[in-house]
């Protein structure tokens, strides 16, 4: 069973999984080029959107905000699509939102804890989504309407559902892993 | 499948200055263009990130897919939007008296309600205004990714103030991008071999979803179960017990304190046009008014 940890601490290891997990998430927001997605209609999913939650939720807040923040612009750069700063904070947030819980976490197989990981998947992604697309109102003008049904409820969408879906699905097999190094 | 970093050595005038100096510069203008909406001001500030391109060396061809994505988002959402909706926050459009140019109204079958269309000269002037300005914020950061050494990404953000252990993170995360991309096609190629189908996901949007775990949870799960290793061959090198230094190391030189005194008088001098005078908001000449019937 794991020892309860530290919320804010920030050592070797939390250096190495913030690092992982932004590489992760710009590999797999730069392979979407390449695979195929799931869709609601005509619109595609991103499965990196639970790749910041899970690392949070596993690793702390400063993970999952790092995992977010340099995750989104590295699949920007590798995507050649340049540098919206607006959008990197607020996949930010998506990643340390759900990472406010991490120092509660003893067993990630545990339902109440998934239940609780599920409750600020739905956080995360509503506000990290949301600062970005508010953010498109002083920065290009665009009006609040236009910002909440063009922007923040298909990004929030997105990252709610695939959230949803896979981070419990991560958090199983992060489960196995640390069993099998019986930690 | 590989993964490449867009950046090449081209010894252009832009490669030589400070990356830190790049970066504040870009911040800083980027502070002053967000104030202005008057079309003659956001034309000046275009003009910026445009001269950025042209003396990185870089061409359209390396570049073209970026420009068509930042074309598409800025003037066919954008531009589009402003048309149709125009509404905005800074520009206050709704407050002018409208000048119609063309009007349509349809009426939905059944109900009867009216829909009506108009585009005005207020609309267009907003969304011309609003293009050239997202080009001028998009086009400001654009060039990074080709003309900054992906090397030197910690060096220069720990130089700018970020804390020692975030900026090395940062650096790492370059590093290892190559290498998990490697791993996911690894990985790929291993679950095709065992009958997955990548091109395809059937099933409602859940089954769809759970079909992308073969790939997700491997990969994730392999890079953590990597990250040990890394983490414990730094702690065996005394790392985060005193500061570390990089190979690489940055000198401000005279240009780079020009570049940055060129950003922070552009902010001081937009600060002042905007808030002191009074000037930077939607203009829209008489002219143009005067076409309105």
């Amino acid at each position: 069973m794991m020892e309860k940890k530290s919320l804010w601490v920030f050592g070797t290891r939390q250096v190495v999984y913030a690092a992982i997990g932004a590489a992760l998430y710009g590999v797999f927001s730069w392979a979407t080029n390449f695979i195929a997605l799931p869709s609601i209609g005509q619109i595609s999913l991103r499965p990196a959107s639970a790749i910041p939650m899970f690392f949070g939720i596993a690793f702390g807040p400063i993970v999952g905000f790092l995992s977010g923040f340099v995750g989104n612009v590295l699949g920007d750069f590798l995507s050649g699509w340049g540098f919206w700063w607006s959008w990197d904070v607020g996949n930010g947030l998506m990643g340390l939102i759900p990472g406010l819980m991490a120092a509660s976490v003893v067993d990630f197989r545990d339902a109440k804890t998934i239940l609780k990981a599920e409750l600020f998947v739905i956080m995360g992604a509503v506000i990290g989504m949301g600062f970005s697309s508010l953010m498109e109102i002083p920065l290009y003008g665009l009006d609040f309407n236009t910002a909440v049904v063009g922007y923040w409820v298909p990004a929030g969408l997105d990252g709610t559902i695939m959230g949803l879906i896979l981070v419990p699905i991560l958090m199983v097999a992060y489960d196995a892993v640390l069993k099998r190094r019986g930690r | 499948m590989l993964v490449a970093w867009k950046y090449r050595p081209r010894n252009s005038l832009i490669e030589s200055l400070d990356p830190r100096a790049r970066w504040i510069t870009s911040f800083l203008i980027l502070a002053s263009v967000t104030q202005f909406w008057d079309i003659r001001f956001l034309l000046f500030f275009l003009a910026i990130p445009v001269a950025q391109f042209f003396l990185s060396r870089l061409t359209w061809k390396e570049t073209r897919r970026a420009w068509l994505f930042v074309f598409l988002f800025v003037v066919v959402i954008t531009g589009v939007n402003a048309l149709i909706i125009g509404r905005g926050g800074a520009s206050a459009i709704k407050d002018l008296e409208p000048h119609v140019l063309w009007e349509k109204t349809w009426r939905v079958p059944l109900v009867g309600w009216p829909i009506t269309i108009d585009i005005t000269v207020e609309k267009i002037s907003f969304g011309l205004s609003q293009i050239v300005r997202m080009f001028s914020l998009a086009s400001l950061f654009f060039v990074i990714p080709w003309t900054m050494d992906p090397r030197k990404y910690g060096v220069t953000f720990r130089g700018m103030g970020i804390p020692y252990r975030i900026a090395f993170s940062m650096d790492l995360a370059f590093r290892l991008v190559p290498t998990l991309a490697r791993d996911f096609r690894v990985t790929v190629d291993s679950q095709q071999a065992r009958g997955y189908e990548l091109d395809r996901l059937e099933g409602g949007i859940i089954t769809q979803i759970r079909r992308l775990a073969p790939i997700l949870v491997p990969v994730v799960m392999n890079a953590i179960i990597g990250g040990e290793d890394i983490a414990n061959a730094m702690d065996l090198r005394s790392f985060g017990i005193t500061e570390r230094t990089w190979i690489h190391k940055l000198h401000y030189r005279r240009r780079d304190y020009t570049l940055m005194a060129f950003g922070l008088i552009l902010l001081i001098a937009s600060t002042v046009i905007t808030k002191v005078y009074g000037l930077g908001d939607l203009w829209i000449p008489q002219w143009f008014i005067a076409l309105a019937p």
